[in-house]
Formats: C-alpha cells, sequence, structure tokens
C-alpha cells in the first residue's frame, strides 16, 4: 500500500529513469556473462601481430616468418596449421585448436596462433 | 521531479547493480607471448594496473632472454659453449654453477638417470632437425660419457668437463630454470598473481586473483584431450613426454629422453608430471623419473617429501605419488 502511495508520486521522466537505468543494468550483466568462449584469433610473427579475426570467418592465410610461409587454416571455428617450412612439422602435428587461451606455434618459423575469448577450457595452463 | 522517495531509492539500487556488474574488470588478466629457448613462452598476469602489468611482463622475457644466452649450448659465447670447446677450465657465473650443483644432486638421487652431458648423443640422433637417424651401436658409444662421473668438475666457479666425452646440455633443467627466474622476476616487480608456462613448463606466483591455478596435464596420447588437472599456487608443474618431439622409423617411435646408460630414448614411460616447489628441480626430476621408469622413478618422488608426481607407463597405466592422489581430478 504504501509502495502503491510512492509509486503514485512519481512522473514520467522519474519513470523513463528508473527504466533506462534498469535496461543499461541488465545490457552490462549480459556482456560480461554471456560472450561466446574462443571467438577471435589472433596470429603473430615473431612479437608483431599478423592477423587478427573472427574465429567464425573462414580463412586461408600464408604467414611469412625467417624460414618461408606458414599455411594458417581457419575453417568451421577451428584452426590449424596446413603447411610449414619448419623440419620437424610439429606445429602441423598439434591438429586444431578452438577454445579460448588455446595455442598454435611454429617455433622455428617464429609463427604463434592464439584463440582469445572467454575463459572456456576449464583450466588456466596446459602441462605437456 | 527527481525529489521523489521511490525514484530516488531505485536510481540509487540500480546505479549499484551497475557498479556490481563490472566487478570482475577491476581485476585483468593480461597475456604475452614470446620465442625464447626454442620454444614458446606465455606469461599471464592478474592485477589492476595493466601497465604494471605490461611492465613486468616484458622484464620476464628479458630475464629468460639472458638465461638462454648463458645456458644454451647453440650460443656461441655462453658459458657452456665455451666449456664445451676446451678440455681446460673455464670461469662460469655463478648462476651456472648453482644450476649445475642441482643437477648433479638429481644425477647422484636417480643413479646417473638424470645428465647434463649428452649433448654428443643427442647431436647423433638430430631429432629436431630435418634428418634424424637412428645411431648404431658402435656410435652411440663412441659419445657415451662415463656415467658415474659429474658432468662438470668444480672448484668455486671454476669448471672444467670431467671428460672430454661430455657434451654439456642443460636443456633438462634449465627451461625450468628460466621459469624460476621470470616468476623471481615478476614477485620482484610487486605481482602476486602470475604464471610462466614455458613449452609445458609451468611455474605459478600466488593463485590466480582469488583462486587456485587450474593446471591441465595433457594425455599422452589422446592430442587435445586432458588426462587430469589440478590446482596450483606458488608451485610448479613439469611435463615430460615422449609425444611432442620425436620421429618415426619402420614403425618405431624414438623420442627425445634419452638414457644415459644406453644413449637410446627411454622406453619405460609415455609421460612424466612432477609438481615441485620449483620448475628446475620438477623439471631434472621429471627428466629421471622418465627414464627410471615407473616402479624406480616413483621410489626416487616418494623420497623427496616437497615433489609430487604423476606417471603413465609405456602400458598406459597411470601411478600417482601419495601425496597428489587427492589433488587429481580425473578426465
Amino acid at each position: 500500500m504504501a509502495l502503491k502511495a510512492l509509486w503514485r508520486r512519481t512522473t514520467r521522466v522519474d519513470r523513463a529513469l528508473v527504466l533506462a537505468l534498469a535496461l543499461l543494468s541488465g545490457f552490462s550483466l549480459w556482456v560480461v556473462v554471456d560472450r561466446e568462449p574462443g571467438g577471435q584469433v589472433v596470429i603473430y610473427r615473431g612479437e608483431e601481430v599478423a592477423y587478427v579475426g573472427p574465429l567464425s570467418h573462414d580463412r586461408l592465410l600464408n604467414i611469412h616468418g625467417p624460414l618461408g610461409d606458414t599455411r594458417v587454416e581457419i575453417e568451421a571455428g577451428r584452426v590449424r596449421v596446413l603447411r610449414s617450412p619448419c623440419p620437424r612439422k610439429i606445429c602441423i602435428s598439434l591438429g586444431q585448436v578452438w577454445k579460448s587461451g588455446d595455442l598454435l606455434a611454429c617455433v622455428p618459423n617464429r609463427v604463434v596462433v592464439r584463440i582469445e575469448g572467454e575463459e572456456g577450457r576449464g583450466y588456466d595452463l596446459l602441462s605437456r | 521531479m527527481l525529489n521523489r522517495p521511490l525514484s530516488l531509492l531505485l536510481v540509487i539500487g540500480l546505479g549499484l547493480l551497475l557498479l556490481w556488474s563490472q566487478r570482475d574488470r577491476a581485476a585483468s588478466e593480461v597475456t604475452r607471448t614470446a620465442l625464447i629457448m626454442g620454444t614458446l613462452v606465455e606469461i599471464k598476469a592478474v592485477g589492476s594496473d595493466e601497465n604494471k602489468l605490461e611492465d613486468a611482463i616484458n622484464n620476464a622475457f628479458d630475464v629468460m632472454r639472458r638465461v638462454e644466452a648463458e645456458f644454451s649450448p647453440q650460443v656461441p659465447n655462453s658459458a657452456i659453449a665455451r666449456l664445451n670447446q676446451t678440455a681446460e677450465t673455464s670461469e662460469i657465473p655463478s648462476s651456472v654453477r648453482d644450476l649445475v650443483e642441482l643437477g648433479e644432486q638429481v644425477r647422484l638421487e636417480s643413479n646417473g638417470a638424470f645428465s647434463m652431458a649428452l649433448g654428443g648423443v643427442k647431436e647423433l640422433w638430430a631429432i629436431e632437425t630435418e634428418n634424424p637417424q637412428v645411431p648404431t651401436r658402435e656410435q652411440l658409444e663412441a659419445v657415451l660419457p662415463p656415467l658415474d662421473s659429474p658432468a662438470l668438475l668444480l672448484d668455486g666457479l671454476i669448471a672444467r668437463r670431467s671428460s672430454t666425452l661430455v657434451r654439456l646440455d642443460l636443456g633438462g633443467i634449465a627451461k625450468g630454470y628460466a621459469v624460476d627466474r621470470a616468476l623471481e622476476q615478476l614477485r620482484d616487480r610487486g605481482l602476486r598473481s602470475a604464471s610462466v608456462n614455458a613449452g609445458g613448463d609451468i611455474g605459478v606466483l600466488g593463485g590466480h586473483a582469488e583462486r587456485p591455478w587450474r593446471i591441465g596435464i595433457q594425455h599422452p596420447r589422446k592430442q587435445g584431450e586432458l588426462l587430469a588437472t589440478l590446482e596450483a599456487r606458488d608451485q610448479a608443474i613439469v611435463t615430460s613426454g615422449d609425444y611432442e618431439r620425436y620421429f618415426e622409423r619402420d614403425g618405431r617411435r624414438y623420442h627425445h629422453i634419452f638414457d644415459p646408460r644406453s644413449g637410446q630414448p627411454a622406453s619405460g614411460c609415455q609421460s612424466v608430471s612432477v609438481v615441485a616447489p620449483s620448475a628446475a628441480l620438477a623439471d631434472a626430476l621429471a627428466t629421471a623419473v622418465f627414464v627410471l621408469g615407473p616402479e624406480a622413478g616413483m621410489r626416487l618422488l616418494e623420497q623427496r617429501s616437497e615433489a609430487e608426481g604423476l606417471i603413465v607407463a609405456a602400458n598406459g597405466e597411470a601411478i600417482v605419488s601419495s601425496g597428489l592422489k587427492e589433488r587429481l581430478q580425473w578426465r
């Protein structure tokens, strides 16, 4: 009853302000909580960023390093190294990555692929 | 028109809700990678001042590059390269002496399973080149250093190789040492929450903000899958495995962890993960345990109260040391 009386005392501007704040709070909560995991591919050539793009965007990329070109495929939300001039092809044998925090690297050719986004792996660090 | 009790209460309430929804952004995580010591190094730092975190990470990378310059046998003027080039004595930095002493301790405890003298064996196999080869027994015997001698004879900071067959290679311990030095740098810069991961050799400073760091252990036979996870604060975890650096010839896998007794890749384990207070110790123990195999390896671990381990034997059986059983979560 007291609340009804109080509510009757508010004006249209009061109610508009309250509604705007409620919507803004809800939106900021959604942005914090509901981001998709593993959303972005970042490729480094040495210390420089050579490519940044969404995981959802299929691409074939040639990243030029000291030994030649490392070919990186982004397809159906997953990333892998298709070809690389390194001697042991360890980067190719690592297969596909797609979860936030996952890494692929061709160390001899100085190419690093990283998946960035909200934490989605269930662990912070991988010991291997 | 704003002087309404209900409106005022609601505005304050919603404003607080807005601030509360932003609370996790008070602590940031900064992650940076670099290629050092022939591997991918990833440093994560958690804190509120991103500039401070970035500076600390860059300094930590610099420290690791200095470790590489000091310990790599491939760097022409490194202390290790100079020792390998001469049978005479040479002055070494205290950091090299300290690490060699730790390695020698593990060599003795493991009855020679850990060795810092196998550079000649490693060159013969050439596993990390385009042309790996399977050497003959005669070829291996020609480069195997004596088992019962230390790699280096030390007199303070003066050192020389104990035999011309010794080719120093600290690959089984130097990466862990670099991780420890990087963490030390991060701590000295005032950080309380950070991690250094050098190709799977991990050291963590504090926890991840208010919770422990969650460490995944790679399944040795299922790519992209975990064997187990554990939580850690202020510890190191190092895994040695036969699945990353290897080649196959005539249906047989030859990997990079050599048995100092034969010069052949050790065959008792698929992987060994060691948890210890320092990454250098964990690194050396992981190599020693891998070479020793599951039974003798577990005995070595149980002798050291500060170290724990998970061994995956050659047949896939997992064996866990007593202090680690409750901490592991199997996947």
